[in-house]
C-alpha cells in the first residue's frame, strides 16, 4: 500500500528515467536536474550533506512547471511534483525568502486591492507597462519580478468587482436553476475583466443565479508553489470561509480551480482546516465542467470564429481531469467547426513565474505549442485558463499568427 | 583534475558556452544512471549539437587524454554511462533529429539522442515497426541503445538491437568522422564494424548516427495470461508453446512476490497465491494471431496452467503489460537498494536457474524476486538489500557472485541485455576465457590508443 508518505519519499525513485519522456522542460535543455529524476538525486545528496542549499540547488528546485505530468507516470507511484514542493518548503524554512517576496505576499494577504492599485499605477509608469515593457504578471509572481520581455495587457482600470452586481441573475427568459459563487482569480479581476463578465453572463444565461462574493483573495497557488506554505494557507482559510455560505464555487480559471480542488492537500494532518477544506474542496468546479454537469445544451455564439481548437491547460487536465467537457461544449455550439490540434495537451510555456526565471526553456515549450496551433489551421484557441490566454496571446504575436485566443466562456455567454 | 582553465575555454568555443556545464549541481546530476550503487563525478559535461563538435571534442580530449564518457539518457543499468574516470560527459540528447524514414527500403536514419518511444511514436504513423524494446524506452536514446545493445521481451521473435543495425556514423577517439556500414540488408564488405561497435558500451567510438532496418508493422496484437502453481510447469508451457511451432513476441515470467505487491497496489484481480503468472504476446496477420492465441491457451491448459485468460480488448491487454512494468515500481517500494540482475541461460535450463536463485536468497537471508523474459532465457532477478547496511548489502553481493556462478555453470551468460559496465566487470574473467578479454583490450588499443572512451569499463 502506497502511504501519502512514500509518495514524497526520493528515496523510492528508482532513477527509471520515465519522468524524462514527459517532462516539458527536460524535453527543451535536457539537463537532468531540471527533470524530476535528476532533483530526487539532488535532494537525496543534500539530506547526506553531499550538496548544500547553494544557489544552484534553489534554481533545480524552481526549474519545474509542476505541470505534474510525471506524477502521471511514476511507476513507482511517486509524486515528484509534491517532492518538489516539499523542498521548496524546506528551502524557505530554512533561509526564509526574499524582502520582495515577503512584501508582496504580505500584501496579497492584507492589502490586495492595495497591491493590485499598485500593480495599475506600476501599469501606467512607461517601461513598466504591458506595450514591450517590463513583465507585470499575475499578482503573486511580482516576487521574481525581473527584467524580460513578456508583455502583458494593460492593467484594467475597472477590476472585474466594479463591472459586474453582487447577484447576477439569469435573463429574463430563463428559468433559474440554483445559485453559485464566482471565482475571479486575481487575472480576471485585474486584467482581464471583460473574460470575467463573459464567465458570470455564461452561467447566469445557463440559469444560475451568480454571487460575487465579497472577501475573496487571490487562491494562493503561486505563493503556494514558491514555498511558502504558511501563507498560502492563510490564503486558503480566507477563501474557504468567505465562500463558506454558497453550495457552488464556480471559476473560469483552470489555476484557481486547481488550487481550490486541491486545498485540502495543503494543510498539515491534524490541522482543523484540513477537514474543512476536504469538504470546501467538492463544491468547487471550473466552468466547462459544472456547465456539463448540468446540461449544457449548445446555443448559438455572437460573432464567434468559424473554425477553433482547444488548448488544455495542465491545470485543468492534469491537476483536475476536466479535458472531455471543454471539447464537448465546442462541439455542440451552432456554427463553430471544432478541430483537435496535435499536441492539445501539451504545456504552453507560462508555468507561472517560470516564465520570467526560465525564459528561454519557457520559449522553447511555446516554439511546440505554436507549431501545432500552425498547423491547426484553426482560426481561433479557445482555453479555460486566463494564464495561458495570457501566454498563447504572446506566443501568437511572437509567431506572427493569425489566430485569435478565447477563453471558452466568449462563446457561451 | 584534468580539464585546465584553458581546455574550458577552447571547449566553450567549439560548443558555445549553453552547452557546456561545470557547476557542481550540475556534474553531480550526471554522475550516475539508472542503477542504485555507482557514482563518478564528471569535470564538465558537454551537450554537442552535431557531429563536428563531436569530432572536435574528441580531438581535443584525445590530445590531452581526457576521458570521455558518452551518455544519452543515462538509463542503462550496468553503470556504463558513469564518469568513473571524472574527465568529460559527452551528452547526446540535443542530437535528437530523426534524418530519415525510408518505407520503401524500410530503412530508418536517426541522430543518437533520439529518444526509441520517440521514434517509435513516428514509425507508427506509417504504420512501420521497430521491435527492440529495451523496458527503458521511453526515455532510452537510440545512441545508447546501440552502445549497450539493448533488447527487451520482444528479443524473443524479433532479437536485439544488433540485429536490426545496418550502418552508422561515428566519430573514432582521435576525432575522424567515419561511415560504417550501409543502408542494405545484406552487406559482406570486410568486418562488420557498426556490429563491433554495437554493445561496445561507449568504449571503441561515439555514435553520432545510426542506420537501421525496420519491418511492417503487424496487422493484429494479443495478449493471454497464463497462471501457474510453480515455475517449472510455467517454464515447461513455454517449451511446448515453441515446440508447436508457436513463436510468441514476448512470453514474461513474472513470480509470486511481484504478483502479491501488484495485487497490493492495484488490484487487476491476479491469484496471490500463484507461483507464477507468464504473459504472452502474439503478433501477425489476424487470422494467425487467433489461430496462435488459441493454441496457446490450450497448450498452457494442457502443461498445467491453473488458469489462461485472453484480453479481451486493448484496454485489457495494456493493464496486463502494465502490471508487468510495475514489477519494478514494486521492488523499489520495498527496498532503498536493489541489485538488478541480468543473467541468461540456455532456455531449457531456466528452471533450475529460478530453483538455485530461490536456494541463494534462502541460504544468505536475503529477498530475491525475480521477472524474466520466459522465452529467451534471460532473467532479472532483484536482490533487495541496502547499501547503508553494509552487513546486509554484503550478503546481497555475495548472492549475486552466486547467481552469476549459477549461470555460469548451467552453460549460461552474466549478461543478457544490460551490459557489463562497472556493475559485471569483476566477473568477467569468470565468464569469458582470458584469451577472449585480450582480444577485447587490442580491439580497444586499435580504436583508442590513448584509452580515452569510457575508460574502466567492462573489464577491471
Amino acid at each position: 500500500m502506497i502511504t501519502p508518505q512514500m509518495k514524497i519519499d526520493p528515496d523510492r525513485c528508482m532513477k527509471c528515467g520515465f519522468c524524462m519522456s514527459v517532462c516539458p522542460v527536460y524535453h527543451v535543455d535536457h539537463i537532468e536536474n531540471h527533470v524530476a529524476r535528476g532533483r530526487n538525486v539532488l535532494l537525496r545528496m543534500v539530506r547526506d550533506n553531499e550538496l548544500t542549499i547553494e544557489d544552484d540547488y534553489r534554481e533545480c528546485l524552481y526549474s519545474c512547471l509542476l505541470c505534474r505530468r510525471c506524477d502521471a507516470v511514476c511507476p513507482a507511484n511517486l509524486s515528484p511534483a509534491d517532492i518538489t514542493l516539499e523542498a521548496r518548503n524546506d528551502v524557505v524554512e530554512k533561509k526564509g525568502m526574499s524582502w520582495i517576496q515577503k512584501i508582496i505576499y504580505w500584501g496579497i494577504l492584507n492589502r490586495r486591492s492595495l497591491v493590485a492599485r499598485f500593480v495599475g499605477l506600476a501599469g501606467l509608469i512607461p517601461g513598466l507597462s504591458s506595450k514591450g515593457g517590463r513583465p507585470l504578471h499575475h499578482l503573486a509572481d511580482m516576487a521574481s519580478f525581473i527584467p524580460g520581455v513578456l508583455s502583458l495587457p494593460r492593467m484594467s482600470l475597472r477590476p472585474l468587482r466594479k463591472r459586474v452586481s453582487m447577484v447576477t441573475s439569469p435573463p429574463p427568459d430563463v428559468k433559474e436553476r440554483g445559485q453559485v459563487a464566482f471565482f475571479p482569480g486575481c487575472i480576471f479581476e485585474f486584467f482581464l475583466p471583460d473574460v470575467g463578465e463573459d464567465t458570470v453572463n455564461s452561467l447566469a444565461k445557463a440559469g444560475f443565479s451568480v454571487v460575487f462574493p465579497e472577501g475573496l483573495n487571490c487562491c494562493g497557488l503561486s505563493v503556494h508553489n514558491a514555498g511558502d506554505f504558511k501563507t498560502s494557507c492563510l490564503l486558503a482559510s480566507r477563501n474557504i470561509e468567505a465562500l463558506e455560505p454558497y453550495d457552488h464555487v464556480i471559476t473560469g480559471c483552470a489555476t484557481c480551480g486547481s488550487a481550490l480542488k486541491d486545498y485540502h492537500k495543503w494543510f498539515r494532518e491534524g490541522d482543523p482546516m484540513a477537514e474543512k477544506a476536504r469538504e470546501f474542496s467538492k463544491k468547487v468546479s471550473d466552468f466547462s465542467e459544472f456547465l456539463v454537469k448540468n446540461g449544457f445544451n449548445g446555443g448559438s455564439a455572437d460573432h464567434c470564429p468559424t473554425t477553433v481548437t482547444y488548448h488544455d491547460p495542465c491545470h485543468l487536465r492534469l491537476h483536475q481531469g476536466v479535458y472531455l467537457e471543454p471539447r464537448e461544449i465546442l462541439n455542440s455550439i451552432e456554427g463553430i467547426k471544432y478541430l483537435e490540434m496535435d499536441n492539445a495537451d501539451a504545456c504552453c510555456g507560462l508555468g507561472g513565474s517560470f516564465s520570467i526565471a526560465h525564459r528561454e526553456v519557457s520559449l522553447g515549450i511555446q516554439d511546440k505549442k505554436m507549431e501545432s496551433l500552425k498547423k491547426s489551421g484553426a482560426q481561433a484557441v479557445v482555453t479555460s485558463c486566463p494564464g495561458c490566454m495570457l501566454y498563447l496571446a504572446h506566443g501568437i504575436r511572437r509567431y506572427k499568427l493569425p489566430m485569435k485566443v478565447m477563453h471558452i466562456s466568449r462563446l457561451t455567454r | 583534475m584534468t580539464i585546465t582553465k584553458d581546455i574550458i575555454k577552447r571547449l566553450n568555443k567549439i560548443l558555445g558556452d549553453k552547452s557546456v556545464l561545470v557547476s557542481r549541481t550540475d556534474l553531480m546530476s550526471f554522475s550516475y544512471d539508472a542503477t542504485s550503487n555507482w557514482q563518478g563525478m564528471p569535470e564538465i559535461v558537454l551537450f554537442p549539437t552535431d557531429i563536428k563538435q563531436i569530432s572536435e571534442v574528441l580531438a581535443l580530449a584525445n590530445e590531452n587524454s581526457i576521458p570521455v564518457t558518452v551518455r544519452g539518457a543515462g538509463t542503462n543499468l550496468s553503470g556504463g554511462s558513469i564518469p568513473v574516470s571524472g574527465g568529460i560527459v559527452l551528452c547526446t540528447s540535443r542530437m535528437n533529429r530523426i534524418i530519415e524514414i525510408d518505407a520503401v527500403n524500410f530503412t530508418a536514419t536517426v541522430e543518437a539522442g533520439v529518444v526509441l518511444n520517440d521514434f517509435n511514436m513516428e514509425l507508427a504513423k506509417q504504420n512501420l515497426f521497430f521491435p527492440p524494446d529495451p523496458q527503458s524506452y521511453l526515455a532510452a536514446t537510440m545512441g545508447g541503445c546501440v552502445a549497450e545493445n539493448s533488447g527487451g521481451p520482444y528479443g524473443l521473435k524479433y532479437g536485439v538491437f544488433k540485429h536490426y543495425l545496418l550502418g552508422m556514423k561515428a566519430v573514432l577517439a582521435t576525432g575522424e568522422i567515419v561511415s560504417l556500414g550501409a543502408k542494405t540488408i545484406k552487406n559482406v564488405t570486410g568486418y562488420d564494424l557498426p556490429l563491433l561497435i554495437c554493445g561496445s558500451e561507449g568504449t571503441l567510438a561515439v555514435v553520432a548516427q545510426a542506420t537501421i532496418k525496420l519491418l511492417p508493422m503487424p496487422e493484429a496484437r494479443q495478449t493471454v495470461l497464463a497462471v501457474f502453481n510453480d515455475v517449472i510447469t510455467a517454464n515447461a508451457a513455454v517449451s511446448k508453446i515453441l515446440s508447436r511451432g508457436v513463436r510468441p513476441a514476448k512470453a514474461e515470467l513474472i513470480d509470486n512476490w511481484i504478483i502479491r505487491r501488484i495485487e497490493e497496489a492495484a488490484p487487476l484481480g491476479l491469484p496471490v497465491d500463484a507461483e507464477a503468472i507468464l504473459l504472452f504476446e502474439l503478433d501477425g496477420a489476424v487470422e494467425t494471431v487467433s489461430m496462435e492465441a488459441a493454441k496457446v491457451v490450450e497448450l498452457c491448459f494442457n502443461a498445467g496452467a491453473t488458469d489462461v485468460r485472453e484480453a479481451k480488448d486493448k484496454k485489457e491487454a495494456d493493464n496486463f503489460w502494465t502490471a508487468r512494468r510495475m514489477g519494478f515500481s514494486a521492488i523499489y517500494g520495498n527496498a532503498p537498494t536493489a541489485l538488478a540482475e541480468d543473467v541468461t541461460v540456455p532456455m531449457d535450463k531456466l528452471p533450475e536457474l529460478m530453483e538455485r536463485i530461490k536456494r541463494i536468497g534462502e541460504k544468505n537471508d536475503v529477498m530475491i524476486v525475480t521477472m524474466g523474459h520466459a522465452g529467451d532465457g534471460n532473467l532479472h532477478p532483484c536482490i533487495l538489500t541496502d547499501k547503508k547496511n553494509p552487513e546486509h548489502y554484503a550478503r546481497a553481493q555475495k548472492s549475486t557472485q552466486e547467481i552469476f556462478d549459477a549461470a555460469l555453470e548451467l552453460n549460461g551468460v552474466i549478461s543478457g541485455e544490460h551490459g557489463i559496465g562497472l556493475e559485471k566487470r569483476r566477473y568477467l574473467k569468470n565468464a569469458m576465457p582470458p584469451e577472449a578479454i585480450e582480444l577485447l583490450k587490442k580491439i580497444k588499443t586499435v580504436f583508442d590508443p590513448r584509452g580515452i572512451l569510457n575508460p574502466g569499463k567492462i573489464w577491471e
